[in-house]
């Protein structure tokens, strides 16, 4: 006798319906078929324990660990699991970018100052328009990148921007 | 399949043109899409400008474009809407100027493919149009109709530019002056390219296996090569070379050591990302500390080939690569009389 096999009153449709009411899309994953396809082919399952099929069946159980773990964050965004899939319209690669806006939503997420990298990317392109330092030929317009950040307007984006600035200001007083 | 119709249609040209596919394009007016890692690597720009200048086609550059936001989106910085604002900014724009709009980087192309299939969510749609109509608002520019509208239906197509080079590849192989020297290549579509169904019309061109670099490389004197890794990730899987060096550079390390293994001579991509990701000295020797082992495989991009077969000077097709491997090797057997 297994003590600790899921029973199925403790399954409900909840983080699913929540994952729909936010992309409609998600809905198809009712359709996967736990083949593992997806898990052979995927890079990220090769250097880490992301594991799309357990993480489809975690959803359709329920379970909102998944947002809580590290392993949404090494998904390569490829897209070679959508191509494998045998069952049509299942847009893993969309969910997974799904997950980790709830993830970040709920405080999950990696930490803003933990992206130094895109703190400089977004740096750059709200000062210039472009995540290199300079393009071959001419910088944007003014009025262009003003553009570019009231597009931005509430997006994290500009959280992480704010945090660079922060960052810089406390680097020049410890000085 | 879901066809994006701001996509080429590839098919369509060659069963109008099927003399000369390059017809198409006379009279048009082209425009390159500014992928940001081209400041590494210009040849990647100047190579296929060179090309299309010398066949006399009309091409240019939009000033007025941002980065493509890819990179933001798929780190949950930008919201849809938002991306997909950012899209049409840079499409309404690009449409002002230009007929067909060709990418160099496989993440651009499908971004801006990307950003309008969004649209076809009425919601995203409709916060997108909020978004817009924010900046006709407190626009301060110049201005144009249409210029804060959904496009309805653009003008404008486009391509990537291996598609291009594929479809126009008999005029390609008459300007140049090189061949490749039976040289063996490994060939590395990337995956937005090799996993990309937006501009695909049957289920079957998504699938089958992807050959028009293998086909180019056969028609310019080379020699493909099969290699276990052939279509594996780069190792840069948005983003993740950043935020998980150490695992992401071990898929890195797999695909060179697997063209390594069957021989190859070097490495052949349509992405500046790739090229970045498989290039840069830095990966090369932090490979060398965690697997012990040197690699040294250089690795060129598709238009900077075109521009070593030309016979560019060295400076426009490869300038600022000193540091790639052994790629001062590759353009003086390439250029060797």
């Amino acid at each position: 006798m297994v003590d600790d096999i899921e029973s199925d009153d403790n399954w409900n449709d909840d983080f699913l319906a929540e994952l729909i009411a936010d992309v409609e899309e998600n809905r198809n994953i009712i359709e996967c078929i736990s083949c593992g396809k997806c898990v052979g082919e995927c890079p990220a399952s090769k250097i880490s324990n992301f594991n799309i099929r357990k993480i489809i069946q975690k959803i359709l159980r329920g379970d909102k660990s998944v947002l809580k773990e590290d392993d949404i964050w090494y998904c390569f965004l490829c897209e070679k699991c959508k191509r494998v899939c045998p069952r049509e319209g299942i847009n893993i690669p969309l969910l997974i970018i799904n997950l980790r806006n709830e993830s970040f939503k709920k405080g999950y997420g990696p930490r803003y100052n933990d992206l130094t990298k895109y703190v400089e990317m977004a740096e750059r392109f709200l000062t210039s328009g472009v995540v290199v330092e300079e393009q071959l030929g001419n910088k944007l317009p003014q009025e262009m990148i003003d553009e570019l950040n009231e597009i931005c307007n509430f997006a994290r984006i500009k959280y992480v921007f704010k945090a660079s600035k922060t960052n810089k200001n406390k680097r020049k007083k410890r000085k | 399949m879901e066809f994006n119709s701001l996509a080429l249609d590839l098919d369509e040209i060659e069963s109008k043109y099927p003399e000369n596919p390059l017809d198409f394009f006379r009279n048009k007016k082209l425009c390159l899409f500014k992928a940001c890692l081209e400041k590494y690597f210009p040849g990647v720009r100047w190579g296929i400008h060179d090309l299309l200048e010398e066949l006399n086609l009309d091409i240019s550059v939009c000033e007025n474009q941002s980065c493509c936001s890819g990179t933001f989106f798929q780190r949950n910085l930008i919201t849809r809407a938002q991306f997909a604002a950012i899209n049409e900014r840079n499409l309404s724009e690009l449409n002002q100027q230009a007929d067909v709009v060709l990418f160099s980087c496989n993440g651009c192309y499908n971004s801006l493919l990307r950003g309008r299939d969004f649209l076809k969510n009425p919601d995203v749609k409709r916060k997108t149009q909020e978004i817009l109509s924010r900046l006709k608002a407190k626009s301060s520019g110049k201005n144009y109709p249409g210029k804060y509208e959904i496009l309805d239906n653009p003008k404008l197509k486009l391509v990537h530019d291996l598609d291009l080079l594929y479809l126009i590849r008999n005029d390609v192989l008459n300007t140049l002056k090189f061949d490749l020297k039976k040289l063996k290549v490994a060939v590395h579509y990337g995956c937005h390219y090799l996993n990309l169904s937006r501009d695909k019309k049957t289920a079957d061109a998504y699938l089958r296996d992807k050959t028009k670099l293998d086909e180019l490389v056969l028609l310019f004197g080379g020699k493909p090569v099969e290699y276990q890794e052939k279509e594996a990730c780069c190792g840069w899987g948005a983003s993740q070379i950043v935020i998980h060096p150490k695992e992401a550079l071990k898929i890195t390390y797999n695909k060179l050591k697997s063209a390594e293994n069957v021989d190859a001579d070097f490495m052949l991509m349509p992405c500046p990302t790739c090229l970045y990701t498989l290039s840069k000295p830095e990966y090369r020797e932090k490979i060398n500390k965690y697997y012990k082992e040197k690699l040294d495989i250089p690795t060129i991009h598709i238009n900077e080939l075109i521009a070593i077969l030309r016979g560019c000077e060295e400076e426009r097709c490869i300038t600022l690569r000193r540091k790639t491997p052994r790629l001062d090797e590759i353009y003086s057997i390439i250029t060797q009389d």
